[in-house]
C-alpha cells in the first residue's frame, strides 16, 4: 500500500474514543528536546521564510495554511508539516469544536489533507489539554486510528496556537525516519510560526466569513433575480392575458406600452399607440382631471395611489367607466405602470340590480295595494256570481209567471212549480249571504302587544315608494312612550295603509298646495291610543255620512270596501274609526285602540 | 219545410237552466238546455232557425273560448251572452266576435226575449240565403261546361260576338247556348242572371 493511495476517506472520522493502546506517557518524549544537541539557528533562512509567509498572508490569504505548512517544512527540514484546526463539523473552524481538521499539509503526508483527529483522543487534543508543545514518538501506538496514515510518524512535534487567548489548533512537523531528531531550536521556530498560524487562522476565519457573506449575498441576489424573473413572467402573463388593461407611461401623459385589453377598452389600436396619439391626459374627461391630479400627488409622495373609479374617453368619444390603480417604477420618478379595469359590465349589473331592487320594491308596494283591492274585488265578484245565479232564476221564473198570468194561462200546476222554484232560489241566495258572513267572521285575528309608532313606521316604509312617486311630504308627529296596544299587526297595517293610500289618492288632483300627509299618534283623554291620518287633498265634501257605507266609492278603481272594512277591523279591536274635515284643506281620519291590559303601562 | 225555431241555452246552474226554459216557453219558443259546452257540442243540430244563450262563466271551456270553438267548427249559430258581472272588456270581445247581445244577470226578461228574437231572425235569414244559394248552385251545375263558360263571359259584360270570337264558334251558336242557360237558371232577364251568379260567387268567397 503506497502513501498516495491512503486517502482522507480511509481515516476514521468518528468522534468517539477508540480503544486506547499505549499510555500517553509512553509516546511522549518532549523533555528530550532540551537534551538533544542544538542545531545552529539559520536566521537568514528563517527570515526569508517569514517574509515569504508575511507576503503570502497579504497576497493570497486563501492559501496561507499551505504556505505555512511549507514554511514549517522548509525551516525544520522535516518530512511532513501541517496544521490541525478545531472544527465544528469537520471543516468549519470553531474553538469549541469536537474534531481537528487538517486543512494544509506539506511533504509526505500531503495526500492526507482533509483528514483529522478527534478532539478528546488524539495528539492535538493532548497538546491543547496540556497547553504546551509536545513531542510524540510513534503516536499510532496509543491512537490506533493513525496507523493507516502512512508513512508512520517516527517523531511529531506539535505546537498549539491561540486566537484571543484561546487555543484553536496546532501546527506540527513530522519525521518519518530517524534521519533527524527535533531539538530545542525546532521548538523555538515552531513557537514563532505558531503566531503566524494564529494570524493566518484569523485571516482565514475572516475570509471564510467574507466568503460566507459573499455566498449569502450571491444567494440573495440569485433569489431576487429568480423572483424578478418569476415576477416578470407573471407580469408578462398578466399583460398578455388581457384580463385587465395594463399601461405603462409617464406622469406627463404619455402611454408607452399598453396591452390589448386596454386598447380594446378605449378602442384604439397598436398604430395609435405607436404614434403617441394615445395619451392618458387626453383620454380623461375634464371633470376627472382633478381626481387624476390627486393620484399624481400620491404617486409623487408614496410611489403609488389607491385604485379609484373614473372614466376614459373611447376613440369615438363615448365614455367607458374604469377602475384605475398604479405605481411608479422604483428609482425612476416619472415613469410607472397602471392597471385599468373596465367597469362597464359591473356598472350595468349594478344598475340592473338597483333597478331590480327598485322594481321589487315597487312590486311589493303595488302587490300590497293590489292584493288589498283584489281580495275585496274578488270577494265582491264571487258574492255577485253566487247571489246572481239564484236571483236570475227567481227573476226569470217570476217574469214567466207574470206573462202566463197576463195571458190568463192559469195552469195551477205550472204556476205552483214556478213559485216553488222561486222560493227555493230565494232561500239559496240568502244561504249564500249567510255563508259569506260566516266566512268573514271566521277570519281569526292574531293579537299581540304592539308599539303603534313602530307599526306606523313600517306602513310608511311599505307606502314609501308610492309617497315618493306622488311627491308627498310625510309629517310624522308620533308621541313617544305611548302604551302598547293589543292588536293584530297585519290588520292594523291594513287599516293604516288604507288610510294612507286614501290620503295619497285624495291629493293627486290637488295642484295649488303642497301634498302633505300628517300622521300622528297620541293618547286621548280616556287613555286610549289615538292615531290620525290627515291629508291636504280634495276633502270629503257632503259625502262624510256615506264614507263607511259598503260599495260607496268616489274613485274610478275603488271597491267602496276600504273604509267599511277598516272600520270593522278597528271595531273588532275595541276601537273606533271616524272621519272629519281637515283644516284648512283635506280630510282627517281618526281611530282609537284600547291599551293592552286595559290600562296604560 | 222549415220547422219551428229552437233556442239552446248553456248554463251550469240547474235553476237558471230551468227558469230560462220556462221563460222561453211562456212566449211560445221551443227551448233546449245544456249544462256544459261539451254536451251542446255533442248535440246534432236540427236544420231550423236557432240561437244559443250562453253563460260566459262555464266550467271547462269558457263562454268566449266556446264562441271561438264554434266558429272554428263552422257552426254559425248566433249567440246571446249572459254574465254574472258586467265585464266590459269581455263583452267587447264577445260582441266583436259576432255575439248578438251581452246581458248582465239578473237581466230584464224583455231584453233577453228581444235578443233571442233578433238572433233567431238573423239565423233564419242566413239559412234562407244559404238555401237560395244552394238552389242557384244546383241550377248552375246543371249547365254544360260550355254553357257555364258562356254565362261567365256574359256576366263579365262581353257581347255575343266577342264570346264567339273568344270560343272560336259562330255567334248563332253562342246565342242558342246563352238562351238555354238562362232557361236552366230560371233567369227572366240578364240583370237577374248577373245577380244570381254574384250570389253564388260571393258565398263561395265568404266560405
Amino acid at each position: 500500500m503506497s502513501s498516495a493511495s491512503t486517502s482522507p476517506a480511509n481515516i476514521p472520522l468518528k468522534d468517539s474514543i477508540p480503544e486506547a493502546g499505549a499510555s500517553l506517557e509512553s509516546i511522549l518524549c518532549t523533555e528530550e528536546l532540551q537534551r538533544r544537541p542544538l542545531r545552529p539557528p539559520d536566521y537568514e533562512k528563517e527570515n526569508c521564510a517569514l517574509v515569504k509567509l508575511v507576503s503570502a498572508l497579504a497576497d493570497s490569504p486563501s492559501t496561507i495554511f499551505q504556505t505555512l505548512a511549507e514554511t514549517i517544512q522548509a525551516i525544520t527540514q522535516c518530512d511532513s508539516a501541517g496544521l490541525s484546526l478545531l472544527t465544528r463539523d469537520g471543516k468549519t473552524p470553531d474553538a469549541c469544536g469536537k474534531r481537528f481538521y487538517w486543512p494544509a499539509i506539506a511533504g509526505m503526508w500531503n495526500p492526507h489533507v482533509g483528514g483529522g483527529t478527534p478532539r478528546n483522543f488524539g495528539p492535538c487534543g493532548d497538546v491543547l489539554d496540556q497547553n504546551r508543545t509536545l513531542l510524540f514518538r510513534h503516536f499510532e501506538r496509543r491512537y490506533p486510528y493513525l496507523m493507516p496514515v502512512i508513512p508512520a510518524a517516527e517523531e511529531c512535534l506539535l505546537v498549539p496556537f491561540y486566537v484571543a487567548g484561546q487555543a484553536v489548533g496546532t501546527i506540527w512537523a513530522i519525521m518519518h525516519s530517524d534521519r533527524r531528531k527535533f531539538d530545542a531550536e525546532d521548538d523555538r521556530v515552531m513557537a514563532s510560526l505558531g503566531k503566524f498560524a494564529s494570524s493566518a487562522y484569523q485571516s482565514l476565519i475572516h475570509i471564510e466569513d467574507l466568503k460566507f457573506q459573499v455566498s449569502e449575498r450571491e444567494k440573495a441576489e440569485a433569489e431576487v433575480r429568480e423572483l424578478a424573473r418569476g415576477l416578470e413572467a407573471k407580469i408578462r402573463r398578466l399583460v398578455a392575458a388581457n384580463v385587465v388593461g395594463i399601461v405603462m407611461g409617464n406622469l406627463e401623459g404619455a402611454i408607452t406600452e399598453a396591452n390589448d385589453a386596454f386598447l380594446h377598452m378605449v378602442q384604439y389600436d397598436r398604430e395609435d399607440l405607436a404614434s403617441g396619439r394615445v395619451r392618458w391626459t387626453d383620454l380623461t374627461p375634464a371633470e376627472w382631471r382633478g381626481r387624476d391630479e390627486r393620484a399624481i400627488a400620491d404617486l409623487k409622495a408614496r410611489g403609488s395611489f389607491q385604485p379609484f373609479e373614473k372614466e376614459y374617453f373611447r376613440k369615438d368619444g363615448s365614455r367607458v367607466p374604469i377602475l384605475l390603480g398604479g405605481a411608479l417604477f422604483e428609482g425612476n420618478g416619472n415613469e410607472g405602470a397602471a392597471f385599468v379595469i373596465d367597469l362597464t359590465e359591473q356598472k350595468r349589473a349594478q344598475e340592473m340590480l338597483q333597478e331590480a331592487q327598485q322594481t321589487l320594491y315597487t312590486t311589493q308596494v303595488e302587490l300590497a295595494r293590489v292584493s288589498r283591492l283584489t281580495t275585496m274585488g274578488e270577494l265582491a265578484a264571487s258574492i255577485a256570481h253566487e247571489v246572481n245565479q239564484p236571483l236570475t232564476a227567481v227573476t226569470n221564473n217570476a217574469n214567466a209567471c207574470l206573462r202566463l198570468l197576463a195571458d190568463r194561462h192559469l195552469d195551477h200546476e205550472v204556476l205552483r212549480r214556478a213559485f216553488e222554484e222561486i222560493v227555493a232560489d230565494a232561500t239559496r241566495a240568502s244561504a249564500v249571504i249567510a255563508r259569506i258572513r260566516a266566512f268573514i267572521k271566521k277570519a281569526p285575528a292574531e293579537k299581540s302587544e304592539l308599539d303603534i309608532n313602530e307599526v306606523i313606521q313600517q306602513v310608511l316604509v311599505l307606502a314609501g315608494h308610492e309617497l315618493q312617486k306622488k311627491r308627498i311630504l310625510v309629517e310624522c308627529q308620533l308621541t313617544k312612550t305611548l302604551p302598547l296596544v293589543l292588536a293584530d299587526r297585519v290588520q292594523l297595517q291594513q287599516v293604516l295603509l288604507n288610510l294612507i293610500m286614501n290620503g295619497i289618492e285624495a291629493m293627486t288632483a290637488v295642484t295649488d298646495r303642497p301634498h302633505v300627509l300628517w300622521v300622528q299618534s297620541q293618547a286621548d283623554e280616556s287613555g286610549d291610543v289615538l292615531v290620525a291620518v290627515r291629508d291636504a287633498g280634495i276633502g270629503l265634501g257632503s259625502e262624510v255620512d256615506r264614507l263607511f257605507t259598503p260599495f260607496f266609492t268616489t274613485k274610478a278603481s275603488g271597491t267602496g270596501m276600504g273604509l267599511p272594512i277598516s272600520r270593522s277591523l278597528v271595531e273588532s279591536h275595541g276601537g273606533r274609526l271616524w272621519a272629519t274635515a281637515n283644516s284648512p284643506h283635506g280630510a282627517a281620519f281618526w281611530f282609537t285602540l284600547p291599551v293592552a291590559g286595559g290600562s296604560p303601562s | 219545410m222549415i220547422g219551428p225555431p229552437i233556442v239552446f241555452a248553456v248554463d251550469d246552474d240547474p235553476s237558471v237552466r230551468s227558469s230560462l226554459k220556462f221563460l222561453l216557453t211562456t212566449v211560445g219558443l221551443q227551448a233546449e238546455t245544456f249544462d256544459s259546452a261539451d254536451s251542446f257540442l255533442r248535440k246534432k243540430l236540427p236544420d231550423v232557425p236557432s240561437c244559443l244563450v250562453l253563460d260566459v262563466r262555464l266550467p271547462g271551456l269558457s263562454g268566449l273560448d266556446f264562441q271561438r270553438e264554434l266558429a272554428a267548427r263552422n257552426i254559425r249559430i248566433p249567440i246571446v251572452f249572459l254574465t254574472g258581472h258586467g265585464d266590459i272588456p269581455m263583452s267587447v270581445r264577445a260582441m266583436k266576435a259576432g255575439a248578438i247581445e251581452f246581458l248582465t244577470k239578473p237581466f230584464r226578461d224583455q231584453d233577453l226575449l228581444n235578443a233571442v228574437r233578433v238572433a233567431l231572425d238573423q239565423d233564419r235569414a242566413r239559412r234562407e240565403q244559404e238555401r237560395e244559394v244552394a238552389e242557384l248552385r244546383r241550377r248552375f251545375n246543371s249547365l254544360t261546361s260550355r254553357e257555364q263558360e258562356v254565362v261567365s263571359m256574359v256576366v263579365a259584360g262581353m257581347l255575343n260576338k266577342q264570346i264567339a270570337a273568344q270560343l272560336g264558334t259562330a255567334e248563332s251558336t253562342v246565342k242558342v247556348q246563352r238562351s238555354r242557360a238562362m232557361e236552366k237558371m230560371q233567369a227572366e232577364s240578364l240583370a237577374e242572371l248577373i245577380i244570381m251568379i254574384q250570389k253564388i260567387s260571393s258565398l263561395r268567397k265568404a266560405s
